[in-house]
């Protein structure tokens, strides 16, 4: 073991009944870097850093903090031992203050035993301008935004003493700004002194900000190097375990007439006067920052919400929908953005879950047939490769990428001709994605239309065959695909 | 993942959570029964079974309308005190006003709509938490139901009331069982088979993952309350068939029993989980328990402690099972 290694983990072995979720893990963390911990779902990540965290128990193998070695039985063992985790979903008590939060569990008393407000408002503050930032520590966390919110988490997460901090897709909920300002602090932490951990999908953060990664698949160590030594394309064979095709595997496709257009769409203060109309076959990128107002462009659209004015025309025909069903009849769908509690349910059944939208394809003679519901689903099941133990299993068990296609499925299902797509590879990693691409590349080839929303510039531009920007709620412009660049999308947006 | 080969006795464990996942209910009351027929010589005679039977089958009738509810994850606090009204609004009519009683009867069956009605606007129109809407319903029930004659009982109802319950098939099978049978026969089918039974299904399962599905959440509510109030107002009028009065003690708590008899027969509170079918084991079991602990004299203050514990345990062994086959299915899945 080296001198200055903060972490030490040797032959880590995680066994749950019938399945290995870690197998013989070793590899070391340099003290002060950023080390990016990376693999698809289920390559063990998450147990690896339950393991860290003193959440599971491992069943064989030791880890080393400073040298020496730790078991940690409960996550205060972890704590004790100088390790803390910011999870990635916000774990804070929204009521409460940004001050009492970063002091739950060890809040601080005045002499005669009562609890000392002051002292603890005035550390938080302390510990927020460290980190140059700006945060009403008094009022209630909820009121922050989520970015500020995943801030005093971090802090909270450093006032525990830890010297090594672990971060779970810290990114996935943030925009580019907020982004930038996180890589910061997690820079500042790294000079003074902190080792951080860093899990995330997106490789070009990672790129950007670690020092070291180490790739994990199916439960098994692959690699531990410094960044420089791999290519991107390097790292996601490595990931994946075999030679990736294209990433974003997208074909020329002949675009037909406008299929609809959204004409001088506006939302009381959310959207002013945007429009934009997309052909049969196209793919219709629409991007922005959070807060760009384009999921609500999408709901405005699709009588989600209610517009102030503005006028859909599909085929030629205006349009007067009073509500997403009558959306829906038309032949719309709508991939929402946060799959988990809009797109599924979650303990339905795959096939319960696919046949949701287009029920009344499986009545006859007013009943709903059971066989018609098996059939239905086995054929989207084999055409969308969605990989369940079967149909009857519940989605919940299905990883992201393949729960995303079965939200697909049911648009599917529907007939729908116009598929809305906000956040389509959103918490799905990298094989899954390229599947997912590929899926919205066969449904515009077979003449739907796309409509896809996301804030991941790369997949955007690599998919698109145009661009809409959006920014606080106005259309910026529109880039033809070959024009488009980032540069020129972020000129757009700000 | 690495896949570990699985033994036979999981297979076998697997296969008994399954069973067990939506017939544990049953096996309870096969237990029960046994441990009651072997303390207690009365308990396997005729009039005591028939008796068991006869309860049950008011309360199991309300107990479909609470199932509809909590599967869309609420409750009806209310459904006690509808019944009360119901039996109050039928009697009053046929008695006092002279009505036809059968259609004063369902003047009754009406009444348990109308409250589910007003309910099921208050919470999917208006956005007032079910708990609180139908907690607010229950009190202003049992102040109608007591206005209609100052709370003094109505007896002595038409002969045509009786044959809701009082009437028996063969000298044998009394009519409200067969009612009740009925009801839930083909609500079992409807909850399976229909559009709107699943859309209740989908509702409580994820409502706004619904709602993005094209599914008219509100109007699912609406009517799960409506169908809730329905059946309340059903029950009412087998529970005054068989009362032969409407009573100001007419329904008293039902909402509580036919609430835990859905959750014993293994629907989720959390909604969207289980068949409506068990809502009449649990009913039975409930009733079966009281039944023989009476025969075996077991103080009546213990029995109210052992039915608070039997929620409990309801509850707990459902949390405790989803998390087992939570666990079984991420194997599978994982693999």
């Amino acid at each position: 073991m080296e001198e200055n290694t903060a972490l030490s983990i040797q032959h880590i072995t995680k066994v749950f009944p019938g399945v290995k979720a870690l197998s013989d893990v070793s590899f070391d963390i340099r003290r002060g870097t950023i080390h990016a911990l990376i693999g698809e779902n289920g390559a063990g990540k998450s147990t690896l850093i339950k393991v860290l965290a003193g959440i599971y128990t491992p069943d064989g193998g030791k880890i080393f903090v400073n040298g020496s070695e730790a078991r940690f039985r409960v996550p205060r063992d972890a704590r004790a031992a100088g390790i803390s985790v910011v999870h990635q979903e916000i774990k804070l008590a929204g009521p409460l203050s940004a001050a009492e939060n970063i002091f739950i569990g060890q809040l601080l008393y005045t002499k005669l035993g009562f609890v000392d407000w002051r002292a603890m408002r005035r550390r938080a503050r302390e510990l927020t301008r460290e980190l140059g930032l700006d945060i009403n520590v008094n009022a209630p966390v909820s009121e922050l935004t989520i970015a500020k919110q995943q801030i005093v988490e971090i802090i909270k997460a450093i006032n525990t003493g830890c010297r090594i901090l672990i971060m779970d897709e810290p990114s996935a909920v943030l925009t580019d700004n907020e982004l930038t300002v996180l890589f910061r602090i997690i820079r500042q932490l790294r000079e003074k002194g902190y080792t951080i951990i860093y899990i995330s999908h997106r490789l070009d953060e990672i790129f950007s900000l670690a020092d070291d990664v180490t790739i994990l698949r199916d439960g098994r160590h692959i690699c531990t190097t410094e960044i420089g030594n791999l290519s991107r394309e390097k790292m996601i064979s490595l990931m994946v375990g075999r030679e990736m095709g294209a990433e974003y595997p997208k074909e020329a496709v002949q675009l037909g007439e406008y299929v609809f257009r959204a004409e001088h769409i506006v939302r009381e203060g959310v959207l002013h006067d945007v429009s934009f109309a997309v052909r049969q076959g196209e793919i219709f990128g629409i991007f922005g920052l959070v807060g760009a107002g384009r999921t609500e462009l999408a709901r405005a659209v699709l009588s989600i919400d209610k517009r102030a004015s503005g006028e859909i025309v599909f085929r030629d025909r205006p349009e007067n929908w009073h509500n997403f069903r009558a959306a829906i009849s038309a032949g719309f769908g709508l991939v929402p953005e946060d799959r988990k509690v809009q797109g599924l349910c979650q303990h339905f059944s795959v096939e319960d879950n696919i046949s949701v939208v287009a029920m009344d394809k499986l009545v006859r003679h007013g009943l709903l047939q059971r066989k018609l519901n098996d059939q239905y689903a086995d054929e989207y099941i084999r055409r969308l490769s969605i990989s369940t133990p079967g149909r009857e299993t519940q989605v919940q068990y299905l990883s992201g990428g393949n729960q995303q296609k079965v939200v697909i499925a049911k648009w599917l299902m529907a007939d729908s001709s116009v598929i809305f797509l906000d956040e389509p590879t959103r918490g799905v990693d990298v094989g899954a994605k390229v599947e997912i691409y590929r899926l919205i590349t066969d449904l515009v080839k077979k003449g739907k239309t796309v409509v896809m929303i996301s804030s991941e510039m790369p997949e955007l531009l690599g998919m698109s065959d145009r661009i809409m920007v959006m920014h606080e709620g106005h259309k910026m412009g529109e880039l033809m695909r070959g024009e488009a660049t980032q540069e020129k999308i972020m000129e757009l947006c700000v | 993942m690495e896949t570990l080969a699985t033994s036979r006795g999981d297979k076998i464990k697997e296969l008994f959570l399954a069973f067990s996942k939506d017939y544990a209910i049953v096996i309870a009351i096969l237990a029960l029964g046994l441990v009651f027929g072997v303390t207690s010589p009365s308990f396997f005679t005729r009039m005591n079974l028939t008796n068991i039977f006869l309860q049950t089958s008011t309360i199991a009738i309300v107990a479909m309308g609470q199932a509809s509810i909590v599967l869309t994850g609420n409750m009806d606090l209310s459904l006690g005190q509808s019944v009360c009204l119901c039996c109050y609004i039928a009697a009053y009519g046929m008695k006092n006003l002279s009505i036809n009683p059968w259609l004063a009867m369902l003047g009754g069956v009406l009444t348990g709509c109308v409250v589910g009605a007003v309910s099921g606007t208050l919470y999917a129109y208006l956005g007032i938490p079910s708990f609180i809407a139908t907690l607010g319903m229950q009190n202003v029930c049992r102040g109608c139901a007591r206005m209609v004659t100052s709370a003094k009982p109505i007896s002595g109802l038409p002969d045509a009331v009786g044959l809701l319950a009082r009437k028996y098939l063969f000298d044998l099978i009394p009519s409200c069982i067969l009612i009740m049978a009925l009801i839930f026969v083909v609500m079992q089918f409807v909850y399976a088979r229909t559009k709107f039974g699943r859309s209740i299904y989908t509702v409580g399962g994820n409502a706004e993952a619904a709602f993005f599905a094209g599914i008219n959440t509100k109007a699912v509510y609406f009517s799960a309350f409506v169908l809730g109030g329905f059946f309340t107002g059903l029950g009412s009028m087998v529970l005054l068939s068989r009362l032969d009065s409407a009573n100001a003690t007419n329904g008293n708590l039902y909402e509580f029993d036919a609430m835990i008899g859905c959750v014993l027969g293994g629907i989720s509170m959390n909604g969207g989980k289980g068949k409506v079918i068990g809502a009449f084991f649990g009913v039975l079991f409930l009733i079966m328990f009281f039944n023989g602990m009476t025969m075996l004299n077991v103080n009546s203050f213990i029995q109210d402690v052992l039915k608070g514990v039997a929620l409990i345990l309801a509850i707990g062994i459902d949390v405790f099972r989803t998390k087992r086959s939570a666990m079984v299915s991420k194997k599978k899945a994982a693999a």
